[in-house]
């Protein structure tokens, strides 16, 4: 990891140096332990800001939209797809953007921790290759890191990023023996009713803040559609039928655009786990239209054409 | 006042494209082919004009069931209308009943303008089906 | 005041009698999130986390409050009462800088000709039972911002745990009123009293985080165009996170919503909204993250003090752990106290 960190360093200041690009967007080291934050550098005396480590879990990917000038941006695979999908839909020009792509292990759940320190507080932590060791007023647990990587990592088919310009490091093995669907297949097998009972209650504790909604790289409209009015279409309060709606529709709005970073859930303040939702319609995309986001620079996603032999067999 | 299951008759929406789907009703009413009252009909130009909150909103205002009808593939009055619903339709019916709406409640067709004879089945299913399912209670607001 | 004390294994019991007579808002526990709910039961607090996700404001100040219903009928518009309640509430398990959030917000909604019933009626209706701090978490600064972990602002009673005993502390008539109703209670002995004393004093001493925010109001007047703002706004994402998690904050927006009846509904809103200033002619004074930002620094540490003779902020430390790009309140309120101005 250190020696990743060194290397993006460099390209970084090579970068900026030469004039290639007139920011990096990259993570530097949080307030809080197992915690990074978005970086912004424009000078090259800030690139020792930049960290790279297993808590870089924000998808800075979300701030190229709309951004002039030329941008370098660290990319982890999510995140590099999720910039291909910006290409795609010309959000941004492919020569404004620098991809300093580096290969990802998956990265730390910070929830997963603090469930199972059941609410004790984390005052240090210290993430080592197979371990992460936590401290914490009266206790210490040396914790194996496998069993607390994001669930969205645990299934990555981009453990390298597909798109860049520059990368970084070696390339990881790839995982492609992993069903990632697997999660999304076992819903499907309960029941409408226990689908349903599942869903109510895990929307329920929604709050409507919307960090899911401003975290996720792909919504950039400017006005969402829960904010139209004339007409508003659907509520903003935290009703339950409102609550739900919001959450169906803005899958629609990023169905076969997501990339399944799982930024939305780990944004998420009342831990409610939108990947179950959003990864549904990565499937729907993969079975009906073969169709993976952010892996080609030439292909639309699958809502914005259609093809004369699609599928049809819901249609009487 | 909620109507007790013996009263209850499905209010099913349902948005008829105006070239193909709203004239093969119409032919089935002009046939006097009999089917189903339980249905209310909105025209729409084309099956394309279709936004899946119209669904969605029918479906939280307690319709017990929605058709949403259009021009077969190839037949589309503005050529591709029905084509770009279709991949819309699929993803909104299987991101719903992933969810846990009932399968039924939200239902799509083609039917052309010559096809009375099918409209009024495609009617008589859809209420059959809704009847089993009860009225629409998921979504519903409060 | 008077110093009553309960044993743990007793609390659920003490909860249940409270329940006959008062509607009882505690913490719950679900999976791993902490929030107040209504409980009917006693067995259903919880009393163990470090502070709750949600901020106790929702029992007062929900996040969806019907203000009043209307029906267009034939003899014109016929309003429906306004739903100010009127019942007995009990509030317990709030931490002391939730509580004095409560007397910072009681300032806010009785300021003005127009006091806000809806608050202010359900507060005046409730018995609010801190629960003091014993551990600070490492975000809490409460210390720096005129709170404390054993603070007795806006609390009528205090519970402070000393082991396997919850010692109550009585802070306000209200408080009395309702110890009244619990006679089973025996008076706390002279040693737990000392205890507690010194656990105060050690909760104090294991704040950590100090923020510095002496002479920042009389700055921030100085510095609404300072050059700072370009850069403290830039990793914001515009969620409404800090300030629905925020005991202080109280921006709302009303809307009217039509099903059969029509209701006037009021929700929480966010100045980090984008939406937030949109004006009917289409103009937005606070068209990026940066007006906004700066927004949300001016009024809870200038505005409010202004207004209020308060900063708005009880270092509570939520918006600090919650962020979902740990933009830190604290560094921000760090980099203008060392502004040169």
């Amino acid at each position: 990891m250190e020696s990743l960190e060194n290397s993006i360093r460099e390209v970084a200041k090579k970068l900026l140096s030469e004039k290639k690009v007139d920011l990096i967007i990259g993570y530097e080291q949080g307030t809080l332990p197992l915690r990074t934050t978005p970086c912004f550098v424009d000078k090259v005396e800030d690139v020792q800001k930049l960290v790279w480590n297993a808590s870089c879990d924000a998808n800075v990917s979300k701030y190229l939209v709309g951004r002039k000038g030329k941008v370098g941006i660290i990319a982890k695979g999510c995140d590099a797809r999720s910039i291909a999908v910006f290409i795609v839909e010309k959000q941004i020009p492919r020569e404004n953007v620098v991809i300093i792509g580096v290969p990802c292990l998956g990265l730390i759940d910070r929830r997963k921790v603090e469930a199972k320190l059941d609410g004790r507080e984390v005052l240090e932590a210290t993430v080592e290759d197979e371990q992460i060791r936590v401290k914490g007023e009266g206790f210490e647990f040396v914790l194996p890191k496998k069993d607390f990587i994001c669930d969205s990592c645990l299934t990555c088919k981009h453990r390298n990023p597909p798109i860049y310009d520059v990368f970084v490091g070696e390339k990881v093995p790839e995982t492609p023996e992993i069903d990632e669907f697997a999660e999304v297949s076992d819903f499907e097998s309960k029941s409408a009713e226990e689908r349903w009972t599942h869903f109510k209650e895990e929307l329920s504790k929604c709050i409507r803040c919307y960090a899911c909604r401003n975290v996720c790289p792909l919504c950039y409209c400017k006005v969402c559609f829960v904010d139209q009015t004339m007409p508003a279409w659907f509520g903003k309060t935290n009703d339950l039928s409102d609550t739900m709606i919001y959450h169906i529709v803005r899958a629609f709005h990023v169905a076969g655009r997501c990339v399944g970073c799982g930024a939305c859930s780990r944004a998420c303040p009342m831990n409610i786990n939108l990947r179950e939702l959003m990864k549904k319609t990565e499937k729907i995309m993969k079975d009906r239209y073969k169709y993976e986001a952010g892996v080609s620079l030439e292909e639309v996603p699958p809502l914005g054409e259609f093809k004369m032999d699609d599928s049809q067999e819901f249609i009487k | 006042m909620k109507p007790t299951q013996e009263e209850w008759n499905p209010k099913i929406l349902a948005f008829l494209c105006n070239w193909c789907s709203y004239a093969g009703a119409d032919l089935a009413g002009i046939s006097r082919m009999q089917y189903p009252p339980n249905i209310r009909v909105v025209r729409v130009p084309c099956s394309g004009r279709i936004n899946p909150y119209f669904i969605i909103k029918a479906l939280q205002r307690g319709w017990d069931g929605v058709l949403v009808s259009g021009c077969h593939p190839g037949d589309c009055h503005y050529i591709s209308g029905n084509l770009v619903a279709r991949r819309r339709f699929a993803v909104l019916k299987d991101l719903l009943e992933y969810l846990g709406i009932e399968p039924g409640r939200v239902n799509f067709s083609w039917v052309s303008a010559a096809e009375g004879e099918k409209f009024a089945n495609v009617v008589k299913d859809v209420v059959e089906k809704v009847k089993t399912l009860g009225p629409a209670e998921r979504l519903v607001r409060g | 005041m008077k110093w009553k004390v309960v044993e743990k294994s007793k609390m659920p019991l003490l909860i249940e009698e409270l329940t006959k007579e008062h509607e009882v808002f505690a913490p719950v526990k679900k999976k791993s999130l902490v929030s107040f709910e209504r409980v009917s039961s006693g067995n259903e607090t919880y009393l163990d986390f470090q502070n709750t996700k949600t901020p106790p404001k929702e029992v007062f100040f929900p996040q969806t409050e019907i203000l009043f219903t209307y029906r267009v009928g034939k003899k014109g518009v016929e309003i429906g009462e306004a739903q100010a309640p009127k019942r007995k509430m009990v509030l317990l398990g709030v931490r002391p800088c939730d509580a004095r959030s409560f007397v910072l917000l009681d300032k806010f909604f009785s300021s003005g000709e127009n006091k806000d019933l809806y608050y202010l009626e359900k507060r005046k209706n409730t018995t609010t039972i801190g629960l003091a701090c014993n551990h600070p978490l490492s975000t809490c600064f409460c210390t720096s911002i005129g709170g404390s972990p054993f603070g007795k602002e806006g609390v009528d009673l205090l519970l402070q745990n000393i082991n396997d005993k919850y010692l109550i502390e009585t802070v306000t008539e209200k408080g009395e009123k309702l110890i009244e109703k619990l006679p089973w209670l025996k008076d706390a002995e002279k040693a737990d009293i000392e205890k507690t004393k010194r656990l105060s004093e050690d909760a104090e001493k294991a704040i950590r985080s100090k923020v510095s925010v002496k002479g920042v109001s009389e700055k921030l007047d100085r510095m609404f165009d300072d050059p700072v703002w370009d850069h403290i706004h830039q990793k914001c994402l515009g969620c409404g996170v800090c300030t629905f998690l925020c005991p202080t904050c109280y921006c709302f927006d009303i809307l009217d919503e039509e099903t059969e009846e029509g209701k006037r509904v009021r929700i929480w809103d966010s100045c980090q909204f984008p939406c937030f200033t949109l004006q009917g002619s289409g103009h937005n004074p606070r068209p990026s993250g940066k007006e906004r930002m700066r927004q949300r620094i001016m009024h809870k540490f200038n505005y409010s003090v202004k207004n209020f003779g308060e900063n708005f902020c009880v270092g509570c430390g939520r918006c600090v752990r919650e962020c979902p790009v740990n933009l830190d309140i604290r560094e921000t309120v760090e980099k203008i106290s060392t502004r040169q101005v």
